[in-house]
């Protein structure tokens, strides 16, 4: 039989329980029922386009990042960073990636051991960021309402709410996330709002020479990332996980992870 | 008349969920809000997008510089070098070992610490011959060029580059 204690204690819980769900619910706020119902599509959408023919692996892109956006020089940890693949004639394929290519490549020597030219099939450069995703896992695991997806999609942080769990660092299928040392929150790419937001391009492109890297709303029909978007064969990293990456690659190769 | 026993505890429960939607109000500071999308994605504080958006600009490359070194960014600008921005190789990571004889931080609010890296280092980044590295440029204006790319092992190993090459005009001395 259900005693009282026990009814009132079962409702309790209920409530207690229901307190996520209700605290997640703006339900008194017109515009946010509004926001509801509007659809992404009309508002300007940032997206990157990266094209990894063109890449020497410099670095230049990731020493830029780190002085621009703060990001202690000497510490392991990078918003944007280059990987080098190379595949061998014995079907291995190498990837490295030395201090998130900050001090660029120089020689051909992957974890320290000399790799010769004639055991090589194939080689290039991928540089990576955040993918700013139209569906972040990042954001939604978030529990402290500090990760947050702007309305021009560009996923940022909030370090004033950050409680630092790390639960969005493990949750990035991409490893687009790290602790940085001296906010102590989580960090990652902002696809440099701060310039983006006054017609300035990102750090990481003004500093790339080859043309490697480009940045401009995807439903814009005069920008140059649409033009490529929509007209080339372009590739995003991972899409079974369904967060929509709009980091778009040109020339991405089946061995890339 | 006398109250069902059974309303008492539904009072408390519905007494309990006030209590949590009043506590919420004073709790989440009222900035925090869900803007648009959905909600488990888009609750956060508004006031913090302005937080990104007034962060310092610190990397300005040759439009910059071009305003007091105009000869310098003219002279890169018609070389090789022209997408090479002045921040690749004259920004310091470490502590400046030639500081800029104009207060940049003061005068221009440039945030970056000014010196030369002239490291045979910092030019193998682009010029050291390793495999499958582009061998041609497309990007400069004078259309597809050659990619000069050097063995380090055996062109003048041990010196820098810059005893023989002119960066600015990506030539000889
Ligand atoms: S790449 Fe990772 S950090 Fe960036 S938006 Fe997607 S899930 Fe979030
Ligand atoms: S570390 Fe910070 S941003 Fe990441 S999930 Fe936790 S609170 Fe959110």
């Amino acid at each position: 039989m259900v005693t009282r204690r026990d009814f009132i204690k079962a409702g309790l819980l209920t409530v207690a329980g229901m307190a996520i769900p209700i605290s997640a619910l703006e339900m008194f706020k017109p515009e946010a029922m509004a926001s509801l119902v509007r659809s992404f599509s009309e508002k300007k959408r940032w997206a990157f386009v990266v094209d990894t023919t063109k890449c020497v692996g410099c670095g230049m892109c990731a020493k830029a990042c780190k002085l621009e956006n703060e990001i202690p020089f000497e510490a392991e940890v990078q918003r944007t960073w280059v990987e080098r693949y190379i595949q061998l004639k014995d079907g291995d394929v190498i990837i490295d990636s030395p201090k998130g290519a900050r001090e660029g490549f120089t020689s051909n020597d992957p974890y320290g051991h000399e790799v010769k030219d004639e055991e090589i099939t194939k080689q290039f450069y991928v540089p990576k960021l955040c993918n700013q995703c139209e569906k972040p896992s990042c954001v939604q695991v978030c529990p402290a309402g500090a990760t947050y997806k702007t309305e021009d999609g560009v996923s940022l942080v909030d370090r004033s709410w950050c409680i630092g769990c790390g639960y969005c660092i493990t949750n990035c299928p991409y490893f687009a996330r790290f602790f940085n040392p001296v906010t102590n929150t989580a960090d990652k790419c902002t696809f440099c709002y701060h310039r983006i937001t006054k017609g300035k391009q990102t750090a990481c492109i003004d500093a790339c020479a080859f043309g490697v890297r480009k940045i401009g709303y995807i439903n814009d029909p005069n920008s140059e990332v649409f033009k490529i978007i929509s007209s080339k064969r372009v590739a995003v990293l991972k899409p079974e996980y369904g967060n929509e990456p709009h980091v778009f690659y040109l020339g991405l190769d089946q061995i890339v992870r | 008349m006398k109250m069902s026993h059974a309303w008492r505890p539904v009072i408390l429960i519905v007494g309990a969920v006030v209590f949590l939607l009043i506590f919420r109000t004073i709790y989440v500071p009222g900035d925090f809000t869900a803007k648009s999308g959905d909600y488990k994605y888009q609750w956060h504080s508004l006031k913090n997008e302005k937080y990104w958006t007034d962060y310092p600009v610190k990397y300005m490359g040759q439009e910059f510089c071009g305003q007091c070194h105009s000869d310098k960014v003219e002279k890169i600008k018609a070389s090789g070098h022209q997408k090479v921005q002045c921040e690749d190789c004259h920004v310091m990571t470490s502590k400046p070992d030639k500081k800029h004889p104009v207060d940049l931080k003061e005068d221009f609010k440039y945030l970056l610490e000014i010196g030369v890296d002239s490291s045979r280092e910092l030019c193998k980044r682009c010029h050291a011959k390793l495999p499958f590295r582009p061998a041609e440029y497309s990007e400069s204006s004078k259309g597809t060029i050659k990619f000069n790319m050097i063995d380090p092992k055996t062109h003048n190993a041990g010196i820098e580059c810059v005893t023989c090459h002119d960066v600015h005009t990506a030539g000889f001395k």
